[in-house]
C-alpha cells in the first residue's frame, strides 16, 4: 500500500490513496449496487466523509484493518488487495472475519448508517428523503371489529380487595 | 443562602411534576431543583435526516453513552440489564415510549393472592381516582372496555393499529388470546394545546410534534403558571437533617459548580428508583450513618427493573411497520395473572412494537447474519424492512434484597458526588417467566404469519423501570416510607417516585408512579395542619 496522502472530499482529513482504494472496494463488498441500478453501491454514498465527520473515533480501527487486509493479501496472493480478483477478495475477507468476527464490523455498522440515510438509497426504497418531522406519516387506523372475540370471552383480571 | 421554601422537590420528572402540579393549589412556596435542563423539541432527532444515528448518541437512553454534563454515570457491570433514563425537565418521560397501561388490582395484593413478596399498604381502588386524573393531565389515548383491566375511559381515541397491529391482532385471535389497543400518553387529537400525533415514529427519542405526553409539556407549564418555581441545572449533593431527625434543606451545585444551601420545611424526593437511593445513601450524618431515612437498612434494596424479552418477526406482506408510534400499538395480557401451571408465579405483559427504521433494520440484520454483505443484501433487507414487528415481554420481577443500588467506591459525577452501582440478577421465577414469554411471543408471531421469528432476553438496554428501592409499608422495620410516602425516620421527608413500589406489576410503571405521586400529594394536602405528627 502506498503512503502518499490525499484529502477526502469535504473532510480535509488524510487517508492514504492505497487505503482509499481498498476502502472503496470493501464498501461495495458490504453493499454492492443493485443489478437493476435502483440502489447505489456503498462506495457511491460518501462513506469516507461520513466517517471523518460523524464517526472519527472509528478511523484508527478502520485504517488499521485496511492495512491488515492489504498485508494479508500480499502474504497470501503476493498482490495488494486492490489487485485481487473478486473471488479472491471475497475469500480473503471471509477467512479474516471467520477468524476474528469483529474484523471490519465497525466499518460495516458505520457504512450501513451512512448508506441508509442517503437520498439515493431512501428514494431507491420508495421513501421520501426527509426527516420524519414535520410532515409525519399516514398509518391506517385498523379494524377494531377484530376485538369482538376478545370482548366475547369477558373479564380476565382478578379482583382484589 | 437562598430564600427558604415550604416544599422542596428534587427532580422534575414524571412524579415530581405531578406532585408539584397537585400541591400548587395550596399556595405554599414550592421549589423544584432539577439537575438537567429544558429540552427544546426542535432539537429532537426526528427533526433531522440523521435521526436514527442521533437516537443512539446524544439522545441515547443510556447515560453512560449519552454523557451529557447533567448526566451521572451508573456502574452496571454487575447487572445483565443497563439502567436507562433521561436527566432534564420531564425526566425519563422525554425518552419514554409513552406506553401507558394500568396495572391490575391483584398487583397490589401479591402476598395475599400468590403468597410471595408483600402487599402494598394501598390498593388499586384507592389509586383509581388518581389514575383517572393523571390520564386527563397527560392526555391518554385508548379504548374503553378492555376485559383485562378494571373499567376506565381514556380521554382520547387509541393510536392507529396500522397493518402491523391488525396482523398481530389476527394472530392473537387465532390462538384465542387476549389483545387490546394500548393505552398511550399520545395525543391522537389536538388536546390541551398539544398538536395531534402525526406518526413520526421515534417517540423514544423525544416528540418534536409535542403529541407525546412528557411531563415538561403536560404538568410543568400549568404548575409554573400556578406559582411553582423550577430551577434547572441544580444537582443536589445531600439532604441535611437537624438533631430532631427533621430535614432542614439540601446542599446543591449550580451549573457553574457553585455550592448552595437551600432550606425547606418539607423535602420531597422524586429522582427515580436509582437517583433517590443514591441521594439518600450520599446523605450520611452522625444520626444517619448508613444513609438518610435508612434505619430499616432497605434504602437501595429490592431493586426491580422488569427484565425485558423481545421477539421479532418478519412477514411476507408489506406492513408499513416502520411508521407510527414505535412502541405503542396493541398489548396482550393473556399471561399477566398468576397461573402456577406455567411454572412460575405472577406474569408478564406483551407489548407489540412496530418495525425499525432503515438504518436499524440494516444494522440489526447484518449483526445477526440475517442480511448478508454483498450478494443478496438488497433482497434480504427488502424482506425485513417495513415487514417486521416486535413483541416486547415485560416481566414482573419480585423484590429481593440482593438486587440493589449502592454507591460506587470510586465512580463520581462531574461534581464529585459518588455515583450509583447496580447489583442485579434474575431470579429463577423471572427466568422461567421470561422463557415462557419468549416462547409465547414466538408462537403468536407464527400464528400471525411470520416467516421468521426469534426471541432474545433479557435485552440489555431496557432498564427503564426503576422500582422498589425505598418501599412503602406500615412497618418501619420492613419499609422506608409509610403508606402515603412519608419517611418513617424523617417526618418531613417524602418519596414519590418508583422507589416506593412494594412490587412491580408487569406493566410500564409511569401511570402508577404518577398516580402514587398524586395520591401522596392529596394525602399531604389533607394533613397540612399535622403533616409531621
Amino acid at each position: 500500500m502506498t503512503t502518499d496522502r490525499v484529502d477526502i472530499a469535504d473532510s480535509g482529513q488524510p487517508l492514504t490513496s492505497g487505503q482509499r482504494a481498498t476502502l472503496d472496494i470493501v464498501l461495495n463488498m458490504i453493499v454492492p449496487p443493485s443489478a437493476d441500478g435502483r440502489m447505489p453501491g456503498a462506495a457511491e454514498v460518501g462513506v469516507p466523509a461520513y466517517l471523518f465527520a460523524e464517526a472519527p473515533d472509528a478511523l484508527p480501527v478502520v485504517c488499521r484493518e485496511l492495512e491488515e487486509l492489504d498485508r494479508r493479501s500480499r502474504e497470501r496472493f503476493a498482490r495488494g488487495f486492490a489487485e485481487l480478483e473478486e473471488h479472491e477478495r471475497k475469500s480473503l475477507i471471509e477467512e479474516m472475519r471467520a477468524r476474528e468476527p469483529s474484523f471490519m464490523s465497525r466499518l460495516s455498522m458505520e457504512t450501513l448508517a451512512c448508506y441508509y440515510q442517503h437520498d439515493r438509497v431512501l428514494e431507491g426504497l420508495g421513501m421520501e428523503a426527509r426527516p420524519p418531522y414535520p410532515k409525519g406519516y399516514q398509518v391506517v387506523q385498523g379494524d377494531l371489529s377484530l376485538l369482538e372475540p376478545v370482548r366475547a370471552r369477558g373479564k380476565i383480571y382478578r379482583d382484589a380487595p | 443562602m437562598t430564600t427558604d421554601v415550604d416544599v422542596l422537590i428534587i427532580g422534575a420528572g414524571a412524579s415530581g411534576a405531578a406532585l408539584a402540579w397537585s400541591l400548587a393549589e395550596t399556595r405554599m412556596r414550592i421549589l423544584c431543583l432539577e439537575q438537567g435542563d429544558w429540552v427544546n423539541p426542535a432539537d429532537y432527532p426526528s427533526t433531522r435526516r440523521d435521526w436514527e444515528v442521533r437516537m443512539d448518541r446524544e439522545f441515547s437512553p443510556n447515560p453512560n453513552v449519552r454523557r451529557r454534563p447533567e448526566d451521572y454515570p451508573i456502574n452496571d457491570d454487575d447487572s445483565p440489564i443497563s439502567v436507562v433514563n433521561f436527566n432534564g425537565v420531564g425526566g425519563s418521560t422525554i425518552l419514554y415510549a409513552a406506553h401507558f397501561p394500568r396495572p391490575h388490582p391483584s398487583d397490589f395484593r401479591v402476598r395475599s393472592l400468590d403468597g410471595v413478596a408483600d402487599d402494598w399498604p394501598i390498593n388499586y381502588a384507592s389509586l383509581e381516582p388518581f389514575y383517572a386524573l393523571n390520564d386527563r393531565q397527560m392526555g391518554v389515548a385508548g379504548l374503553a372496555g378492555d376485559p383485562a383491566c378494571p373499567p376506565h375511559e381514556p380521554p382520547l381515541p387509541p393510536v392507529p393499529l396500522g397493518l402491523a397491529g391488525e396482523t398481530m391482532a389476527r394472530g392473537f385471535n387465532a390462538l384465542g388470546w387476549h389483545w387490546w389497543p394500548s393505552d398511550t400518553a399520545i395525543a391522537t387529537q389536538e388536546y390541551e394545546g398539544r398538536a395531534a400525533c402525526v406518526n413520526l415514529g421515534p417517540c423514544k427519542a423525544g416528540c418534536a410534534q409535542g403529541a407525546k405526553g412528557s411531563a415538561d409539556i403536560t404538568y410543568w407549564p400549568v404548575a409554573r403558571r400556578a406559582g411553582v418555581q423550577l430551577r434547572t441545572r441544580c444537582r443536589v449533593r445531600e439532604i441535611l437533617v437537624d438533631d430532631n431527625d427533621m430535614a432542614t434543606g439540601v446542599v446543591y451545585y449550580d451549573e457553574r459548580g457553585v455550592e448552595h444551601l437551600q432550606r425547606a420545611e418539607v423535602v420531597v424526593l422524586a429522582c427515580n428508583g436509582v437517583g433517590t437511593p443514591r441521594l439518600l445513601l450520599n446523605s450520611r450524618s452522625a444520626r444517619f450513618p448508613d444513609g438518610l431515612a435508612n434505619r430499616s437498612g432497605l434504602v437501595g434494596k429490592n431493586l426491580m427493573i422488569h427484565p425485558w424479552g423481545m421477539v421479532r418477526g418478519a412477514f411476507d406482506a408489506p406492513l408499513d411497520s416502520h411508521r407510527g408510534p414505535l412502541s405503542c400499538c396493541i398489548l396482550s395480557q393473556q399471561f399477566y395473572e398468576t397461573d402456577r401451571s406455567r411454572g412460575f408465579v405472577r406474569g408478564y405483559n406483551m407489548q407489540i412494537t412496530r418495525g425499525l427504521g432503515p438504518v436499524a433494520t440494516a444494522r440489526m440484520g447484518v449483526a445477526r447474519g440475517d442480511i448478508p454483505w454483498g450478494e443478496g443484501h438488497h433482497e434480504a433487507f427488502a424482506r425485513r424492512f417495513g415487514r417486521s414487528i416486535g413483541v416486547g415481554i415485560c416481566c414482573e420481577d419480585l423484590p429481593e434484597e440482593c438486587n440493589m443500588v449502592t454507591l460506587d467506591p470510586t465512580l463520581t459525577d462531574s461534581n464529585g458526588i459518588p455515583a450509583p452501582k447496580i447489583t442485579y440478577r434474575l431470579s429463577e421465577n423471572t427466568e422461567r417467566m421470561l422463557r415462557h414469554g419468549l416462547e409465547r411471543g414466538t408462537e403468536v408471531m407464527k400464528a400471525a404469519g411470520a416467516w421468521d421469528a426469534y426471541g432474545e432476553g433479557p435485552v440489555r438496554q431496557t432498564g427503564w423501570h426503576l422500582l422498589g428501592t425505598a418501599r412503602m409499608g406500615e412497618d418501619p422495620e420492613r419499609s422506608v416510607v409509610n403508606g402515603w410516602g412519608r419517611s418513617h425516620d424523617v417526618k418531613n421527608l417524602f418519596i414519590v417516585d418508583g422507589s416506593v413500589f412494594v412490587t412491580s406489576g408487569g406493566v410500564n410503571p409511569t401511570p402508577t408512579i404518577q398516580a402514587v405521586a398524586l395520591y401522596i400529594a392529596d394525602a399531604m394536602k389533607q394533613r397540612l395542619a399535622n403533616l409531621f405528627d
